[in-house]
């Protein structure tokens, strides 16, 4: 079986690393201590990053380009744009096996952190749902407790005999209701905007006084 | 009590169209079996309330430091009442009967009052009009329009579903109602802030230095009207609507991204921006338009 050296196993190495992984290949990890070591350390980088992380763990373009110019202007590696290889092997090629080790677990942090913003935004909007999940619940609760005791009051006289202020009553309460759904609605969707809780802040408001005008009245005038 | 003259005249109506065909000429009129007419001598910046369930509430001005209430309704289930307590004059109507039929609860009132009078005024249905009231006033309503003329001081609008405008008003207005729409015309507030879910509001009015412009509904339509020499901070934005402007504005200094991120949104300052006007829908459209 034909044995590979070092320099062409590093140049497989990231089709290694993806699961190509030949047989001249296993040969030489096996027999290499150097390469063997560095593939156990790429591995556990590898797996730590990948139980990190349940989103995907491709970087994006410009993270690539200014980790390859950092490190580029620090000397540990070459401007690879000069060879035709690919952008793993140009920025790996030249690089001394720690440094490699040291790079790529550099890389890994660099992704961690940037994926941490939508990560950290997903934990922002989780504790916005639940402040304002919180907040809504008493209000929406005790505004229902309140619609069905007003309606259990029975009927005032004063509001039966002016079917066109009964009518208005109701017909609004129902406009307020759909407004307090759909406002709830975008809440939840975006329970960071304020603008969508102030309106449903307005709405709930609406709600208690349309209640408190109908109990003072004597009940629903149904 | 201060009541200078009380004239009550119960017409017997039938007997009335027995007078002639003269009386044909006034037969569109609402037929008012019943005419109430008092005069209060009051001091200066008088208070009267005014309650009643159903009916037309006209409030002018005049020049007499008094103040005269005419009432008339048809039905004998209720009754009017007009009563005054120092500087206060009371107005009211009673229903006299548990169960009446709609067009039994109807009074109507004239009223006159010194140009410095404040108002406090609750009519459910009907409609209500205030002309030339200098003094603070608060209307509410629930499904009465209410037309506001030549009115300044303290003004707090509230209606449920009842439609308002307000014409040449001065002072500082504050209205407020779910399904009304508000109608700002010839404005000429320092502070208005006016408030609707589904109505429309329309905004016509001169922008004062220092002054704070706040309109807000849910759905329906806004809509500002400005002339080239105004000059203001507008802030306009519709979570889910339209935002359409005509005003040259020049960007805002500081950053926006909240509320670009959450809505459509038009921040900007025209001329000067010496008043402040905040524009705010949830799903209507807003409309910042060149006057004609």
């Amino acid at each position: 079986m034909a044995t590979i050296g070092c320099r062409e196993f590093e140049s497989q190495l990231e089709k290694w690393m993806e699961g190509d992984r030949p047989v001249q290949g296993q040969a030489h990890v096996r027999d290499c201590p150097r390469c063997r070591g560095l593939v156990e350390d790429l591995t556990v980088i590898q797996s730590a990053a990948r139980d990190s992380f349940v989103t995907e763990l491709e970087p994006r373009p410009q993270l690539w380009n200014s980790l390859r110019a950092q490190l580029v202007q620090e000397g540990l590696i070459h401007d690879g744009r000069r060879k035709s290889s690919g952008w793993f092997e140009r920025i790996l090629g030249p690089l001394p096996r720690p440094v490699l080790a040291g790079a790529y677990l550099a890389a890994v942090i660099a992704v961690a952190f940037a994926l941490s913003g939508p990560i950290n935004q997903r934990i922002n909007k989780a504790r916005w749902l639940r402040g304002a999940q919180s907040a809504m619940m008493p209000v929406s609760t005790q505004l229902n407790t309140a619609e069905q005791r007003t309606i259990s009051s029975g009927p005032s006289p004063i509001t039966d005999s002016n079917p066109v202020v009964t009518a208005s009553l109701h017909e609004n309460l129902a406009i307020v209701d759909k407004y307090i759904a759909l406002c709830e609605k975008s809440v939840q969707e975006e329970p960071e905007n304020e603008i969508a809780r102030d309106y449903l802040y307005d709405a709930y408001h609406q709600k208690a006084d349309l209640l408190a005008q109908l109990s003072e009245r004597g009940g629903y005038g149904r | 009590m201060n009541t200078t003259q009380s004239v009550s005249r119960h017409w017997n109506w039938k007997a009335a169209t027995l007078l002639g065909p003269g009386l044909l000429v006034f037969s569109a009129a609402p037929a008012f079996a019943h005419r109430l007419e008092k005069h209060f001598p009051v001091e200066s910046r008088p208070v009267i309330t005014i309650h009643n369930p159903n009916g037309k509430v006209i409030v002018r001005a005049w020049t007499k430091p008094e103040v005269m209430v005419v009432a008339n309704h048809a039905s004998d289930k209720v009754e009017v009442d007009a009563e005054q307590s120092g500087n206060r004059v009371d107005v009211m109507t009673h229903q006299l009967e548990d169960s009446i039929a709609p067009d039994d609860l109807r009074a109507d009132y004239e009223i006159s009052v010194p140009e410095d009078a404040e108002l406090q005024i609750h009519n459910d249905s009907g409609e209500v009009n205030v002309t030339n009231v200098l003094g603070d006033m608060n209307v509410e309503t629930v499904a009465a329009g209410v037309a506001l003329e030549d009115a300044a001081g303290y003004l707090t609008v509230k209606t449920v579903g009842g439609s308002f405008q307000c014409l040449r008003c001065a002072g500082r207005l504050e209205v407020s109602s779910i399904s009304g729409s508000l109608r700002l015309l010839s404005l000429r507030s320092y502070h208005v802030r006016a408030q609707t879910s589904t109505g429309n509001i329309l905004f016509d009015g001169e922008f004062l230095p220092n002054g704070i412009y706040r309109l807000k509904n849910y759905s329906g339509a806004i809509e500002v009207r400005f002339s080239p020499g105004d000059s203001f901070d507008l802030t306009a934005m519709s979570m889910k609507g339209r935002v359409n402007n005509e005003a040259k504005l020049t960007p805002p200094t500081h950053p926006t991204h909240f509320y670009s991120r959450f809505s459509n949104t038009i921040l900007g300052t025209f001329n000067a921006g010496r008043a402040k006007m905040d524009l705010s829908s949830f799903d209507g459209t807003i409309n910042i338009l060149k006057r004609d």
